[in-house]
């Protein structure tokens, strides 16, 4: 047995039942789709908890009126933390600059009117990877008695329920991708089932002629390839469409929100998911034949 | 006479039957089927084959012909394996084909030729198509199989019909199709399982007729049918089958009121006694046809 002739003659089979082929692959893509944006969900969060830094970082907003000694004092004392990997003093200036980063232009307009003075000055403080949330927590407390300090944060709310959000995305994905399976399993199985079913007078010619069980369990299990594969390719698609229409609104949006741009799954992740359904079809071909195919 | 054009040339008989299955050219001499106390039983108290000890040389031409349920379709079923003995074997080319394994089967078909009366051509392919699926199965090159189907076709007299859709042809069409089909590979032996069952008598005698000459080069065919006006018409060999035993007669119809069934082998009521030259299960698969 050849894989061309598998191919061909696949080929020929899928022209001649389209419509099943057909009904088969929008199911799967439908599911594809679910996972794809299940996922590019969760990509996004773990981008805006990078960009974060975790939690590790700590802003010390200054008070109105600190003299430059007591900022330069208190900015010595928190260096000397051997958690404290560095300190950035932002003027009130430069917040309110970098707040306007990641708008549009209509924002940044509308956002301008806001008085320099909404903005407080501060001292960004980045924290050596692998600080306890709870050592955070103390460091920010110690802070909070210098004199020119009028606030300090630690994001730890926010980091915990993002933290949350990025393991509940991750479980969700995780039996995503194993309904998305078993979808595929079970759709192209059926299909596969469907088309011995309806091609049973050409299986009884092919064995009567010679023909082994690769001969004849070949091109369906071409079938069950080309069915997982349309469909990752289309859900593939059909995201990247999706994604590439809505850019600039996300991008707004979650730039006011968290700070960030939007991001799109990794190639690499696109082409796994080509392969995972392309391989997951023919999967579903061979126990759907293995059942009902008796060579 | 060669039967297709890149067909080597030999001296005598088809260069590849025996090569086909996988003996040396030494063999050509030996039968090509022998049915040695051969018993089938499809209820237990009655055999559908007795005791059948029957041999078919290269090159012969022999009707298979007996009352209904007699047991004709059966015989050959049991060649082609989609039965199997119970008693006794089966020797094509020497080989006994009743202990091949389910695995080799495919390859013992692949020697052979079948006709069927329902045709068992596949109505939304095009004629091409259901005689190249043969040649396919052997894993011929695009052009042979196109050289090689094309040959067949004219043999048959469907010459430049290939690309129709078979549903479309004609009964008559339709087996001259399945014919092209059972040739087209060129086989050792060709079974012809009433092909002419369906046919009114003028297609049959054109079936019969097409058969004939695709013995005259060479190939053996055994041909089953109850119709006696075939068999009237052709003084070939007869094989006849009552009560599940066998009548030979070599020189057609005039010959066979003068023969008697076979005598039973004296072991054959021992239905659990097996020949001493029994080839063991699990005997090696015939070779590839290419």
């Amino acid at each position: 047995m050849s894989l061309a002739n598998s191919i061909t003659r696949a080929a020929r089979s899928m022209r001649e039942e389209a419509r099943l082929h057909l009904v088969a692959i929008s199911s799967l893509t439908i599911a594809f789709l679910g996972l794809g944006l299940t996922l590019l969900v969760s990509a996004n969060v773990e981008s805006v908890a990078d960009a974060w830094g975790r939690s590790a970082r700590i802003s010390v907003f200054l008070r109105d009126g600190a003299a430059a000694s007591e900022v330069e004092e208190l900015r010595m004392a928190i260096e000397g933390l051997p958690e404290v990997s560095a300190v950035d003093h932002l003027t009130a200036a430069e917040a309110r600059e970098s707040f306007f980063e990641g708008g549009t232009a209509d924002e940044a307009t509308a956002l301008r009117s806001i008085p320099a003075d909404a903005f407080p000055a501060s001292l960004e403080v980045e924290l050596t990877a692998g600080v306890a949330s709870t050592r955070s927590a103390e460091i920010g407390e110690r802070i909070a008695q210098f004199s020119a300090v009028d606030e300090v944060e630690t994001y730890q709310g926010w980091f915990g329920r993002l933290e949350s959000l990025l393991t509940a995305g991750r479980n969700l994905a995780i039996g995503l991708s194993l309904l998305v399976l078993l979808s595929v399993l079970l759709v192209v199985g059926n299909t596969i089932r469907l088309a011995v079913a309806g091609r049973k007078d050409e299986i009884e010619v092919m064995k009567l002629c010679g023909a082994d069980d690769a001969f004849v369990r070949g091109p369906f299990l071409v079938e069950g390839g080309v069915q997982g594969f349309a469909a990752a390719f289309l859900s593939m698609s059909l995201l990247t469409l999706g994604f590439l229409l809505l850019r600039d609104h996300l991008d707004a949006t979650l730039a006011a929100l968290a700070g960030v741009r939007t991001v799109f799954l990794p190639p690499l992740f696109a082409v796994g998911v080509l392969v995972a359904g392309t391989l997951a079809g023919v999967l579903g071909s061979a126990l759907s034949l293995r059942r009902y195919l008796t060579v | 006479m060669r039967l297709f054009s890149d067909e080597p040339k030999q001296g005598g008989g088809k260069p590849f039957a025996f090569f086909r299955a996988g003996l040396s050219p030494s063999s050509a001499q030996k039968p090509i089927l022998v049915f040695e106390e051969v018993f089938k039983f499809f209820k237990a108290d009655q055999p559908t084959l007795r005791d059948v000890n029957l041999t078919i040389e290269r090159g012969e031409f022999v009707f298979v012909t007996g009352p209904s349920g007699a047991g004709k379709s059966t015989l050959l079923q049991l060649v082609y394996r989609k039965q199997t003995v119970d008693e006794g074997r089966i020797l094509f080319c020497g080989r006994d084909i009743a202990r091949l394994t389910s695995e080799s089967v495919p390859y013992l078909r692949r020697n052979l030729g079948i006709v069927f009366q329902d045709f068992k051509v596949v109505p939304h392919w095009t004629v091409f198509e259901n005689v190249a699926v043969a040649l396919e199965i052997l894993s011929m090159s695009r052009r042979l199989v196109r050289s090689r189907v094309a040959e067949a076709l004219e043999r048959v007299g469907l010459a430049g019909r290939g690309q129709d859709v078979t549903g479309t042809l004609s009964g008559g069409e339709q087996q001259r199709v399945a014919v092209a089909r059972a040739i087209v590979t060129e086989p050792a032996l060709l079974l012809a399982d009433e092909p002419t069952g369906n046919l009114d008598p003028h297609l049959a005698l054109d079936i019969l007729t097409l058969l004939e000459e695709i013995h005259e080069t060479g190939t053996t065919v055994l041909f089953a049918t109850h119709d006696h006006t075939l068999l009237e018409q052709r003084p070939h060999r007869i094989v006849y089958i009552d009560d599940g035993r066998v009548r030979d007669a070599r020189k057609g119809l005039s010959d066979l009121a003068h023969t008697r069934p076979t005598v039973p082998h004296p072991e054959s009521a021992q239905l659990d006694a097996r020949p001493s030259n029994v080839v063991p299960l699990g005997a090696p698969r015939l070779a590839r046809a290419y």
